[in-house]
């Protein structure tokens, strides 16, 4: 038995390949076609050869094409590749294609000849259509969102905005009442009083946070170098009289300039040293802010000896109005911790926390150095 | 007046070469760039002033510049012509436009005929689309069909990545992919061009043309077929016809000895 393979015909290759070849001369005269792309065109070849010009086996719009950019770039440089054009099929069909030319050996009558390779792209053509559709579908969402939140913001600006001066006026009309009334400490009435200034207060405190919340979107950001030490002693500065009251000291290293919106960091900063002042433990409050650099990338560690929490706490303290203390043990509104994730983000960075009870709380988080 | 100068040479990406001090401007046409004189300049830049630009919007004209109000009628890109040959003083030129750029060139010599002393018009169409007794050749559906071949060349997957190459210059893995970058524009300017070219009717400007003018045709053309030609002819005075014996829109980059002796000889006549 004769177990010897065949050398391939090269004309059956040709011919039967799973792939459409074509040659044509200069001209576009069709001196070749193969009966692979016969067949996707419905044609036989007695009908092409010789007989028609590339161009008349295209959609117009594929002619179009040829004429002002194939054309002339097959001129330029002789061959062209991944042009996407649409043959118009016997039938009037169309055979969406992937065409890559190249000029050979001049032909028979001295005019050169050009050789194309022709992938059927028809499945392929159709997943690019669905992509650009969704494509389409998902710009449009993009922008219908960022105008939602656009409103959203400038909503939750203007109500905290416009809620601040009549609770101010409660707060004024609550100290003239408590003023004129002289009844005993003990007093059922003394002690309403008292629930409503505290709720008062801590009104004032969400409509303020909301409001610095709001802020971080609202206004612009603006870029640039900014060094960290004196973003850190900024937040010192504007939290002065609760580092006073509670006796806290800071460790702060050298730290490095990053690229970033001086006064968004700055508030990042703030939250995050009030939050190691307000949840303290029995030691006065020790603050350490250290780094780590890597590449571009500036890691900073804030570090406290605060009363510290359990781990799987940890992802819900960065939760929009997430508390893991009632209002009246520590006051608070659990919009600080969002608006620090809120803020790092704007800086293209991820934060986290690791804690333990009793044991203080360590947050980090990313900056870049330069502009990327 | 220097930086005035300056600003247009990078905004139309100006280069002047020759050798002569006639001066003759040439103006690409829809899809490609000045590249496209390579084969006919030569023969002209022993005794003449050579211009050569490209379109805002096309080849390595400056992208920012693109004004799609501006350029949403032919006239933005005269306006631009004048202004080319008013910053080098240009005078006594030769226009020399293909396809759309020499309909372009017909409107700055409308405009400003001073400037211009003869046209020289390969492959022109005042009007691409058929209209009551016209015919240009397309209908309105056909050269939608057209801006969808654009946007699947220049947005397709295939074309997807360019925009990324050209901006990338230390990826040389994807040099390969450039190869067809110089035709290729900013997808949103190329449909844009492609719908002002396609879509403009500037037959009644042709007649109003003096500037004696040469129009170069070829047949068959599928973008300006023939009868277009000889519209164009028939309606602008002062007009020369010179059928050459070649196929296809680009004679002068597929027949440039013909498109050479044509010009030549045309310019050699005394009008």
């Amino acid at each position: 038995m004769n177990t010897q393979t065949q050398p391939e015909s090269a004309e059956d290759l040709y011919q039967n390949a799973p792939f459409g070849y074509l040659s044509m001369r200069n001209d576009g005269l069709i001196v070749n076609i193969n009966a692979t792309l016969l067949k996707w065109l419905g044609y036989a070849s007695d009908e092409i050869i010789m007989q028609k010009s590339f161009h008349e086996l295209l959609t117009v719009g594929g002619k179009m094409y040829f004429e002002t950019h194939m054309r002339p770039l097959l001129e330029m440089q002789s061959e062209v590749s991944e042009i996407n054009i649409e043959f118009k099929t016997a039938t009037l069909t169309r055979l969406p294609t992937l065409v890559n030319a190249k000029l050979t050996a001049t032909g028979l009558d001295s005019k050169p000849v050009y050789r194309l390779s022709v992938l059927d792209i028809t499945q392929r053509k159709q997943y690019e259509l669905e992509m650009k559709i969704a494509r389409e579908k998902a710009e449009q969402s993009v922008q219908r969102l960022k105008q939602i939140n656009k409103e959203l913001e400038q909503f939750a600006y203007t109500a905290s905005h416009d809620l601040q001066a009549p609770l101010n006026n409660i707060t004024g009309l609550m100290s003239l009442l408590e003023n004129n009334t002289h009844d005993s400490a003990e007093s059922e009435e003394q002690e309403y009083y008292s629930l409503i200034r505290s709720n008062t207060q801590s009104m004032k405190m969400m409509i303020k946070d909301l409001l610095d919340y709001s802020r971080i979107d609202s206004t612009e950001t603006n870029f640039d170098k900014v060094s960290l030490n004196d973003v850190c002693e900024s937040a010192k500065e504007l939290i002065g009289d609760e580092i006073n009251r509670n006796n806290a000291s800071f460790q702060i290293a050298d730290l490095p300039e990053v690229y970033g919106d001086r006064i968004k960091l700055v508030r990042l900063f703030l939250n995050i040293f009030s939050n190691a002042i307000k949840y303290r433990s029995e030691d006065d409050p020790l603050i350490k802010v250290d780094i780590d650099v890597k590449g571009n990338e500036v890691k900073i560690f804030v570090k406290d000896n605060g009363m510290g929490f359990k781990m799987d706490k940890a992802e819900q303290i960065f939760g929009f109005m997430k508390r893991l203390h009632g209002h009246s043990s520590i006051p608070g509104t659990g919009i600080g911790l969002s608006a620090c994730k809120r803020i790092v983000e704007i800086h293209r960075g991820t934060i986290g926390v690791q804690s333990e009870p009793g044991k203080g709380s360590t947050f980090y988080f990313t900056l870049m150095q330069k502009e990327v | 007046m220097l930086n005035m100068n300056k600003e247009i040479m990078l905004r139309n990406n100006i280069h002047i070469s020759g050798k002569g001090s006639q001066a003759i401007v040439f103006a690409h046409g829809f899809g490609c760039d000045q590249n496209m004189w390579r084969f006919i300049t030569p023969a002209f830049e022993k005794d003449h002033r050579i211009i050569l630009f490209d379109h805002v919007g096309s080849g390595k004209s400056d992208q920012s510049a693109y004004d799609f109000e501006k350029y949403n009628s032919l006239e933005g890109y005269a306006e631009d012509l004048i202004k080319i040959c008013e910053e080098l003083n240009l005078e006594n030129v030769i226009f020399v436009g293909h396809s759309v750029g020499s309909i372009i060139g017909a409107i700055a010599s409308l405009e400003r005929p001073d400037i211009f002393k003869k046209l020289i018009m390969i492959g022109p169409s005042p009007c691409y689309t058929n209209k009551n007794g016209y015919f240009g050749g397309f209908s309105k559906e056909d050269i939608d069909e057209l801006i969808e071949t654009l946007e699947s060349n220049y947005l397709g997957w295939s074309n997807y990545i360019t925009p990324v190459i050209i901006g990338n210059p230390d990826k040389p893995e994807f040099s390969e992919e450039l190869k067809n970058s110089f035709c290729s524009m900013n997808p949103k300017i190329a449909k844009h061009f492609a719908k002002v070219t396609f879509l403009s009717d500037n037959r009644d400007d042709l007649s109003r043309v003096l500037t004696p003018s040469l129009i170069i045709q070829c047949h068959p053309d599928v973008i300006a077929p023939l009868k277009v030609g000889e519209f164009v002819h028939e309606s602008k005075p002062k007009s020369w016809y010179k059928l050459l014996d070649t196929s296809g829109h680009c004679p002068h980059l597929t027949a440039p000895d013909q498109v050479i002796t044509a010009m030549k000889n045309f310019l050699n006549t005394d009008l």
